[in-house]
C-alpha cells in the first residue's frame, strides 16, 4: 500500500449551474420578445380605442376556452415542479410521470389555442386587431413548442440517467423555461381575453 | 493499494497541451475552443468594419450634392446604403467585435477553462457571419429596410430577406452574449465573487444583459413587420408597398438611449487597461462597477420605439438622454484618478492606452451630444445630429474594441501587434471620429435633415457636410491602418511574452498563445480584483 492521503483524489467540486444560468438569460430574452409583441398589441389597441374604432367584433373572443388554457398551465406548473423535486429525491418513476404529464398539458394547450384561432375566424390580412392577434398567438405557439421540445429532451436525458440528486440542472432549467412560457400566457390572458 | 488514477498535478499538465491548430474549414466549423470561436467574430467583424467604413465614405460623397445622386444612382439605392451603414456599423461591427473579444478573454479573466456552452457560442459566431452576409446581399439585391420611392415585388421579397438577416444577426448576438454572461456568472474561479470580476468581464455582463433584454424587443418588431409583409395587409410597413416605415419602426435601436449599449464595454476595456498602464490598482473598483452598471441601465431603450407613439417628447426620454452623460464622465474621472495615482507612462503612450482613453472620450462626446439632442428648444431630433450621435457611439465602440484587441493580442492571436502602427491608426481613428461626430452635430444645429438628400440651406451646413466627408475618409484611413497592422503581425509575427504589459488579471497568467484549457494548473484562490498583483511579493494590495 503506497498511497498517501495527499495522493487521494480531490473531493468533487459542485458543478456550476451553467445550464440554469444560461436558461435564465434565454428565458429573459424569450419573455422580452413576447412582451415586445404584446406591448405593440396593447399600444395599437389603445390607439384604436382612442380613435373610436372597434378592435374585435363583439362576442368573438370568448373567455371560456382561454380560461381552460390558463388552468391547464397552472396544473402544468405544479407537475413540472413535481418533476424537479422527484429528480432531487432520486425518485425516477415520479419524475418520468411528472415530465410526461407536463408534456401532455403542453400538447393540450397547443390544441386549445388552435381551437381558439379557428373559432375566431380571424384573417391575417384583416384588421389591425386580427393581424396582431395572429402574431401574438403565433409567437406564443413558437415558444410553447420550444418549451415542449426542451422538456422532451430533458425527459430523454433523464431516462438515460443523466440527472440525479446531485445533478438536477437540466430539469430545473426546463422547468424555468416552462414557467416563463406560462407567465407569457397568463399575462396574455388578462391583456387579450379578459380586457379584450 | 495501488493508485490507478493520475494525480491532480499530472492531469493539469495534460490539459496544458499546445492549442490544436485550427486550420481547415472543418476545424473552424466544429471547434469548441473559445479562443478560436472568438477569432471568428473578430476576423469577420474586422472585414465588416472595412466594408462599412467604405460604405460610410460613399454615403458622405453622395451627400455633397443634394440635387444629383451620382454614386448610388437612385434615391432608393441611397436610402438602402444609408440604412445599411447604420445597422451594419452597430450590429455587424461594433457589437460583434466586443462579443468576439469577450468570447476569447472573459473565460480566461474569470479563471475558466472554456466558455459556457461552447457549441452554442460557435453556432452564434457562424450565425452572425451568415446573418450579416444575408443582410448585405439582400440589400445589394434591392432589399433593405423599406424604401423612399416605392418597390417592385422582387424588392419586397428582398426586404423580407433583409429583415430575416437582421433578425439572424440579433439572435446570434443574443446567443453569443448569453454564453459570455453565463461564463462570468457561473464559471468564476475560486474566491472570485462578483465584486472581484475584472472590469471588462463585468462590462460584458452588463452590456450583454442589456442586449439580451433589448434586442429581443427589436426581434419582436421584425417579426411583426415580416409577417405583415408576408401575409398581412401591410398595416405596419406602409401599404401598399414597404416604405420608410419599416426603417422607422426599427430605428430606435440605432437611436439613443438603446445605441449607447453598443459602447458600454468601452468602459470595461478602459477600466482593464488603464490600471495596467498606470502600474497600480484601479482607484475604486467597486465604484467603477456601479458606474458601468448605471451606464447599462441608462442604455435600455425598448420603450422608446415609435410603435408606442413619439416617446421622444416625454420627460423620461429627456431624463435618460441627460443622465447617460453622468456614468461615462464619472468613469473617465475614475480612470484619470487611477492614472494620476499610479505611474503614468512617460513619452509615447502605448496604442492600447490611446484606444482606451480615446474611446472613452468619444463615448463621452456621444452622450454629451445626446444630452443636447434631447433638449427640445434646440430642435435637433430628425437632423444630422441623429447620425452624429450614432457615429460617435460607433467610432467609440470600434476604437475601444481595437484598443482592447491590441492589448489582448497575445491572448487572442498569440502575437503582439505593432505599437507604433497601432498608435498611428488609433490616433487617426480618434480624430476621424471627432470630426465625423462634431460636423454632423453642427450641421444639425442649422437644421440639415438626416434621412433625405437635401441641401442644408445654409453655408455652414454645407461646409459641415464637406467636413463630415473628410471625417469619414479619416476614419477609413484609421481603419485601414489598424487592419493593416493586424495583417502585418501575421506576415511578420513578433515574439510575445506571456505577460508583456505586467497585467493584473488572470488572462495574463496563461501562456501566449493560451493552451487548450487555458491554465496549466487551476488558478490560486482569488483574493482581489487584481489577483496577479496579490501574488507579487511586497505589493501593498496583496493583503486583502
Amino acid at each position: 500500500m503506497t498511497a498517501t492521503t495527499t495522493q487521494l483524489a480531490a473531493p468533487a467540486i459542485r458543478r456550476p449551474r451553467t445550464v440554469l444560468v444560461g436558461t435564465m438569460f434565454a428565458s429573459g430574452a424569450a419573455l422580452m420578445t413576447y412582451f415586445g409583441v404584446l406591448a405593440v398589441y396593447v399600444s395599437e389597441r389603445a390607439d384604436a380605442r382612442d380613435a373610436g374604432e372597434e378592435w374585435f367584433p363583439e362576442g368573438v373572443i370568448e373567455l371560456g376556452p382561454s380560461g381552460w388554457i390558463f388552468w391547464t398551465l397552472v396544473l402544468a406548473a405544479f407537475t413540472v415542479q413535481w418533476a424537479v423535486q422527484a429528480i432531487r429525491n432520486d425518485d425516477r418513476p415520479n419524475a418520468y410521470i411528472a415530465l410526461a404529464l407536463t408534456g401532455m398539458f403542453g400538447a393540450a394547450v397547443f390544441n386549445q389555442l388552435w381551437f381558439i384561432i379557428n373559432d375566431t375566424g380571424f384573417a391575417l390580412a384583416g384588421t389591425q386587431g386580427q393581424f396582431l392577434f395572429f402574431v401574438m398567438t403565433g409567437t406564443y405557439i413558437v415558444f410553447l413548442i420550444g418549451a415542449v421540445v426542451f422538456l422532451a429532451l430533458t425527459t430523454m436525458r433523464a431516462l438515460f440517467g443523466q440527472f440525479g440528486p446531485s445533478q438536477d440542472d437540466g430539469v430545473a432549467a426546463a422547468a424555468m423555461f416552462w414557467h416563463a412560457v406560462s407567465v407569457m400566457y397568463w399575462v396574455t390572458w388578462i391583456a387579450i381575453f379578459v380586457t379584450k | 493499494m495501488t493508485m490507478t488514477e493520475s494525480p491532480p498535478s499530472e492531469a493539469a499538465e495534460s490539459s496544458a497541451a499546445p492549442l490544436p491548430a485550427v486550420g481547415g474549414l472543418y476545424d473552424w466549423l466544429t471547434t469548441s475552443d473559445h479562443k478560436a470561436i472568438g477569432r471568428i467574430w473578430l476576423r469577420f467583424g474586422a472585414l465588416s468594419l472595412l466594408f462599412f467604413s467604405v460604405i460610410g465614405v460613399l454615403i458622405s460623397f453622395e451627400r455633397l450634392d443634394a440635387d444629383a445622386i451620382d454614386v448610388f444612382g437612385g434615391v432608393n439605392s441611397y436610402f438602402q446604403m444609408w440604412s445599411l451603414y447604420r445597422f451594419g456599423i452597430v450590429l455587424m461591427v461594433a457589437i460583434p467585435l466586443f462579443v468576439g473579444l469577450a468570447t476569447v478573454i472573459t473565460p480566461m479573466q474569470v479563471g475558466s477553462t472554456n466558455i459556457a456552452f461552447p457549441r452554442a457560442a460557435l453556432a452564434a459566431a457562424w450565425g452572425y457571419v451568415l446573418g450579416s452576409l444575408i443582410t448585405v446581399i439582400s440589400v445589394l439585391s434591392g432589399g433593405g429596410w423599406g424604401a423612399l420611392d416605392g418597390v417592385s415585388g422582387d424588392e419586397a421579397d428582398a426586404i423580407r430577406l433583409t429583415l430575416l438577416g437582421t433578425g439572424m444577426v440579433m439572435v446570434s448576438i443574443i446567443l453569443g452574449t448569453i454564453c459570455v454572461a453565463t461564463t462570468v456568472v457561473s464559471l468564476r474561479t475560486s474566491g472570485m465573487g462578483l465584486t472581484k470580476v475584472p472590469l471588462f468581464a463585468w462590462s460584458m455582463l452588463v452590456a450583454g444583459s442589456v442586449w439580451v433584454l433589448t434586442l429581443p424587443v427589436a426581434i419582436a418588431n421584425i417579426a411583426i413587420l415580416y409577417i405583415d409583409l408576408s401575409g398581412g395587409a401591410g398595416l405596419f410597413v406602409g401599404a401598399p408597398n414597404p416604405s420608410f416605415d419599416v426603417y422607422a419602426q426599427l430605428a430606435w435601436i440605432l437611436d439613443q438611449p438603446a445605441v449607447y449599449a453598443a459602447a458600454v464595454p468601452v468602459l470595461g476595456v478602459a477600466g482593464s487597461i488603464i490600471p495596467v498602464v498606470a502600474k497600480g490598482r484601479q482607484v475604486s473598483h467597486e465604484a467603477m462597477m456601479i458606474l458601468i452598471g448605471l451606464a447599462g441601465l441608462l442604455a435600455i431603450g425598448g420603450w422608446s420605439q415609435p410603435f408606442f407613439g413619439d416617446e421622444r417628447d416625454t420627460l423620461v426620454y429627456i431624463a435618460f438622454g441627460v443622465a447617460a452623460l453622468v456614468p461615462v464622465l464619472a468613469s473617465l474621472g475614475g480612470n484619470g484618478a487611477t492614472l494620476v495615482a499610479g505611474e503614468a507612462p512617460v513619452g509615447i503612450p502605448p496604442a492600447h492606452m490611446v484606444g482606451a482613453l480615446g474611446s472613452m472620450l468619444l463615448f463621452l462626446a456621444a452622450t454629451a451630444a445626446g444630452a443636447l439632442r434631447v433638449i427640445d428648444p434646440l430642435d435637433l431630433i430628425g437632423t444630422t445630429a441623429d447620425t452624429g450621435v450614432l457615429n460617435l457611439v460607433a467610432v467609440a465602440a470600434i476604437l475601444g474594441a481595437l484598443g482592447g484587441w491590441w492589448f489582448w493580442a497575445p491572448k487572442t492571436d498569440g502575437r503582439l501587434f505593432s505599437g507604433i502602427q497601432g498608435l498611428g491608426a488609433m490616433t487617426v481613428l480618434l480624430l476621424g471620429g471627432v470630426l465625423l461626430g462634431a460636423t454632423d452635430m453642427i450641421a444639425g444645429f442649422v437644421d440639415t435633415p438626416d434621412v433625405l438628400l437635401a441641401s442644408a440651406d445654409d453655408s455652414l451646413g454645407d461646409a459641415m457636410i464637406v467636413l463630415s466627408m473628410v471625417g469619414s475618409i479619416v476614419v477609413l484611413l484609421g481603419v485601414l491602418g489598424a487592419l493593416g497592422a493586424i495583417a502585418l503581425a501575421y506576415v511578420k509575427p513578433g515574439e510575445a511574452d506571456d505577460d508583456p504589459w505586467g497585467g493584473h488579471t488572470l488572462e495574463w497568467a496563461t501562456a501566449t498563445p493560451p493552451p487548450a484549457g487555458n491554465f496549466a494548473e487551476p488558478p490560486a484562490r482569488v483574493r482581489s480584483e487584481a489577483p496577479l498583483l496579490d501574488e507579487t511579493p511586497g505589493d501593498e494590495g496583496g493583503e486583502s
